[in-house]
């Protein structure tokens, strides 16, 4: 599976990177992600906990850094496996300061995906990957405009409050795109959630290759 | 004369049962103590185990035991070929790599098999799946049969050079004179896709091992009984009748049921054993779509040579088969393929040459139509573009090419799947035609329907082609029929029966010799406690190989019952006669006896035989045909085509078939009826998909779509001819395959048609609304 796409940060470049060093700030932003932790220099390990019918299970993601360059652009290898299958790939992400102050977000993904998620999820990946990654940045803005506006009175950013992304939002999201009519099936609910855990795989393996920047 | 009840559409005795819910499948037989199984497949289509953890799964409440390949030993090894190869074909190469029923070192398709749980019950050894933990090296997927051959290539096998699995070359007369003769060359790049079975029940086993008695009993949705209980007794080392294989009632087969040493058969009574409890597994549809078998997907390089005045000279087809990661069933399917490509015309140049690949697929076995719907469909698509290149109509191309009636019986100098030269027996091509021209009524729709359908804008279209149906090959099959003292009659067979209705038309063969009602014969198939000869159910040949098998051993029960009763009556056979279940003389009605007293007779208890006598009103017979019957047909179709929507509508769907004599009529209108469900699914509908990672995305009915009632024709207009078979006493044909074959070459003649103003060369055996528009969109004229 390929993805790509871009992200209008409503800031600095090097705000938007030091936020997505916050690994609190990404597992905010990814529904499901339990936590993120650490394991090396270049290496990140996830854990998120499905429990959707026949697809429950634990899900473990590692994430391996290449070539960050801070705040410009990075690299990253996404491994991930578990009961509803597995994902490997890798991703870039380049951020580009605008005129304005503001920053894009450049990211494409290629992404090998097997088990019950390739074979049952497939269809609706590209729609579902979509709704995800909107859900996860419409956090990221909230979290990017609570902690400059946190900065601008010089308080310190690790505490600001705001909406975090709740496994609801994202599957009303994910409805929203989906197409009509298939939510009337057993099947088709059951895809809403499948489909949109590799979504949240997605988003997290590019948000994460920021933490280590 | 006794009453014949062949070629009657009697209603079917296996109905009531059926329809009452009364009939024991699978997944009905509970025993006690049973435990049962769940198979851990696969996610990776290609790569090297590193690691297979089954430690947490062992620990799961009610789990009795986890077995990978290493905790089988020495009982792990590949295979064996389910069918051989053809030695008869010289040159040919084939590099056989059989089933491993789980895998070892390497996995080499998504949906393997890599471990199996036991436990108490199915959703705990489903739960228990997920606590094994399989690591693989990736590799790179071979997917594209094409690129598979290129140097460079992943290896599906390592210790072979290439992916190649087998080359087979024939050729009949002389491609390149053919080529110096001709007018005109096309050439195609023509594609088959991928189809599946798809039965509404899927595959299962249930093996109980009697410690007493030291027999396996096994019951299994098998369609070849005897080969898998063989298969079984090999791994285990038991005797052949040491194991009971019975057929419970099996809810479709389609094909995919032929295969043994598959995992199932090997390791359930493998188990069953070990644990001394009773095993079931039953097999889900995702694991029905990933990891049993399926079919067609061939890509082919074909070209046709031809006169100006439309004569065909020569034919060449040079194609690329997947055979998936293995090659157990031999090359069945491709070499169908090259024996019903060129069948239904006087082609004296025919060259083909099969290339099978191994792929990170799937197994490739066949589904019904088995290789044969390729072969047509190439042809059909080759004298399409023929007519069109020389300006005339596809049915005029058909007309001057097809085989005459007096060419039969016709060598085609093709060896086929039953490893012997193909001969066409019998047949009437150009009366099929004819007939199904009539009753689609083609030139009035040319003529005067269709012009006035395109001036109002509207888009209609109208396919005609032929097909023939090889059927009945060998090697053999036979049958026992008795007569028992209540009068009724008996009939056993290893056959296997997915709904064929054998319940009811080997009853009617039985029934035709021995003077009783047809319900009055009880058919056994496929217990080898009964009866323990034969191959199984496949190439429409139950009725053929079968039937015969019956119908002899039918006359000698049935010489035995008139030789005895002349005795016990004091009259000569010649006045005998044989009807109500009773033998009389003819002249003297009062004078009889019935059939269930001569078979209390015929098995005396005191006194003495004359010497070679057998007792009882039985027989066994065998029935071996020098080469397969080959039936044949005709198939037309008149499609509606919504320009906007690109979906079309089968306004028409007329099927001429020929399959000697139909045993039950009724029967063998169903057979059809089953048959084009299933091409029209390939053709619009079916489409078994892996993405570029070797992951099937379409392991679900959510996105394999079945057509449904509403999408087919409003009826089914068959018609019929009936030229007995010479190769068998009841002039018998196959039937099973026939409406599956044409309909893809049939669809897109008429969808061409209908879209005439496009100019479209449809190259695929299977359409949708969207590529449709992609063939409109890319046209020359768009």
């Amino acid at each position: 599976m390929k993805i790509e796409g871009e992200h209008l940060f409503n800031g600095p470049r090097q705000d938007v990177w030091d936020m997505i060093q916050d690994p609190v700030v990404l597992a905010s932003a990814v529904p499901g992600m339990d936590k993120l932790d650490k394991t090396s220099e270049t290496e990140y390990y996830g854990k998120m906990n499905i429990r959707i019918g026949p697809v429950s299970g634990a899900f473990d993601g590692k994430l391996t850094m290449q070539n960050p360059v801070p705040p410009e652009s990075t690299t990253l290898l996404v491994e991930g496996k578990g009961a509803p299958g597995f994902v490997k790939g890798a991703g870039n992400a380049v951020f580009v300061e605008q005129e304005d102050g503001k920053t894009m977000l450049k990211y494409d993904a290629d992404l090998s995906i097997g088990g019950t998620l390739a074979s049952v999820g497939q269809r609706m990946i590209d729609s579902v990957a979509k709704s995800m990654m909107r859900t996860a940045f419409e956090t990221l803005d909230r979290a990017l405009e609570a902690r400059l506006a946190a900065k601008s009175v010089g308080k310190a950013t690790e505490e600001v409050v705001y909406e975090k992304a709740s496994e609801g939002d994202y599957v009303k999201a994910v409805a929203k795109d989906a197409v009509g009519g298939f939510t009337s099936s057993a099947e088709g609910k059951l895809i809403l959630y499948i489909v949109p855990l590799l979504a949240v795989i997605i988003v997290a393996s590019i948000l994460l290759s920021r933490c280590s920047g | 004369m006794t009453e014949s009840f062949i070629s009657k559409s009697i209603k079917r005795n296996e109905d009531p049962r059926l329809l009452t819910g009364k009939s024991t499948f699978i997944d009905d037989i509970n025993l006690p103590g049973m435990l049962h199984v769940a198979i851990k497949r696969s996610d990776y289509a290609h790569g090297r185990i590193l690691s297979l953890d089954t430690s947490e799964a062992k620990k799961l409440p009610g789990v009795v035991a986890v077995y990978t390949a290493e905790d089988l030993g020495d009982y792990w090894h590949p295979g064996p070929l389910q069918v051989p190869p053809p030695t008869a074909i010289k040159g040919s190469v084939f590099y056989a790599r059989p089933l491993e029923c789980i895998a070892k070192d390497k996995v080499r398709y998504s949906g393997e098999p890599v471990a199996v749980v036991v436990a108490e019950s199915r959703y705990i050894a489903e739960d228990a799946l997920d606590y094994i933990y399989l690591d693989v090296e990736m590799l790179d997927y071979v997917g594209d049969l094409e690129k598979a051959l290129e140097p460079g290539s992943a290896l599906v096998h390592e210790d072979l050079e290439s992916n190649l699995a087998a080359d087979v070359v024939q050729e009949a007369g002389s491609w390149d004179k053919a080529v110096a003769e001709a007018d005109h060359v096309i050439k195609k790049r023509l594609v088959v896709n991928r189809v599946a079975g798809a039965a509404i029940e899927n595959r299962g086993i249930v093996a109980q091992w009697d410690d007493n008695m030291k027999i396996l009993n096994c019951w299994a949705t098998t369609q070849g009984p005897i080969p898998m209980r063989n298969s079984i007794a090999k791994y285990l080392g038991l005797l052949e009748n040491q194991i009971r294989m019975m057929n419970p009632a099996i809810g479709g087969g389609f094909g995919p049921k032929i295969m043994s040493s598959q995992i199932d058969d090997v390791i359930v009574p493998w188990i069953a054993i070990k644990l001394g409890q009773p095993i079931k597994w039953f097999e889900d549809r995702r694991e029905n779509f990933l990891g049993t078998t399926s079919e067609r997907d061939q890509v082919h390089y074909s070209e046709i040579a031809v006169k100006n005045d439309g004569t065909v000279l020569g034919v060449k087809d040079v194609f690329y088969h997947n055979t998936g990661a293995y090659n157990p069933y031999g090359m069945t399917v491709p070499l169908n393929t090259q024996t019903h490509t060129v069948s239904n015309y006087n082609i004296p140049n025919f060259f083909t040459e099969i290339k099978m690949v191994f792929t990170n697929q799937m197994v490739v076995t066949p589904v019904r139509g088995a290789g044969r719907p390729q072969g047509v469909f190439v042809m059909e698509r080759l004298m399409d573009a023929a007519a069109k290149r020389l300006g005339i109509s596809p049915v005029e191309i058909r007309r001057k090419n097809v085989l005459q009636p007096e060419a039969f019986p016709f060598h085609t100098g093709i060896i086929g799947q039953d490893f012997v030269e193909g001969i066409l027996d019998s047949g009437n091509y150009p009366a099929a035609l004819e007939k199904t021209l009539e009753a689609i009524e083609y030139d009035k729709f040319k003529n005067e329907i269709q012009p006035k359908l395109r001036a109002d804008g509207k888009h209609s279209g109208i396919g005609v082609i032929l097909f023939t149906e090889g059927t009945a090959v060998g090697p053999y099959e036979g049958a026992k029929v008795m007569v028992g003292v209540s009068g009724k009659v008996n009939v056993v067979c290893a056959y296997s029966n997915q709904g064929q209705g054998h319940y009811t038309t080997f009853a009617q063969v039985a029934a035709s010799q021995l003077g009783v009602k047809v319900t009055d014969v009880n058919v056994v198939i496929g217990d080898s406690g009964q009866w323990q000869w034969g191959v199984g159910a496949f190439a429409s040949r139950g009725m053929t190989l079968v039937g015969t098998a019956i119908h002899q051993a039918s006359v000698k029960v049935r010489e035995k019952a008139l030789n005895l009763a002349s005795k016990l009556l004091n009259a000569p056979v010649e006045e005998l006669e044989l009807n109500d279940g009773v033998v009389r003389i003819a002249d003297i009605p009062e004078q009889f006896i019935s059939l269930g007293d001569l078979a209390m007779k015929a098995n005396p208890t005191r006194g003495t035989v004359e010497e070679g006598m057998e007792p009882g009103l039985e027989a066994a017979s065998y029935y071996g045909p020098p080469h397969g019957a080959t039936g044949f047909g005709c198939l037309g179709m008149i499609l509606d085509v919504d320009a906007e929507t690109a979906m079309p509508k089968i306004a028409r769907l007329v099927i001429t078939d020929d399959c000697g004599t139909p045993v039950n009529p009724m029967i063998v209108d169903g057979q059809i009826h089953g048959g084009l469900q299933m091409g029209i699914g390939e053709a619009f509908f079916e489409n078994l998909v892996y993405d570029e990672y070797g992951q099937m995305v379409t392991a679900s009915f959510m996105d394999y779509l079945f057509p449904q009632a509403s999408d087919m024709p409003d009826k089914f207009e068959v018609k019929h001819m009936v030229t007995p078979s010479p190769l068998n006493p009841l002039g018998i044909k196959g039937v099973g395959e026939a409406g599956a074959i044409g309909v893809p070459a049939c669809y897109m003649q008429a969808l061409e048609d209908a879209l005439y103003e496009h100019d479209l060369d449809i190259r695929e055996s299977s359409i949708n609304p969207s590529k449709l528009f992609h063939y409109v969109k890319n046209a020359k004229s768009a």
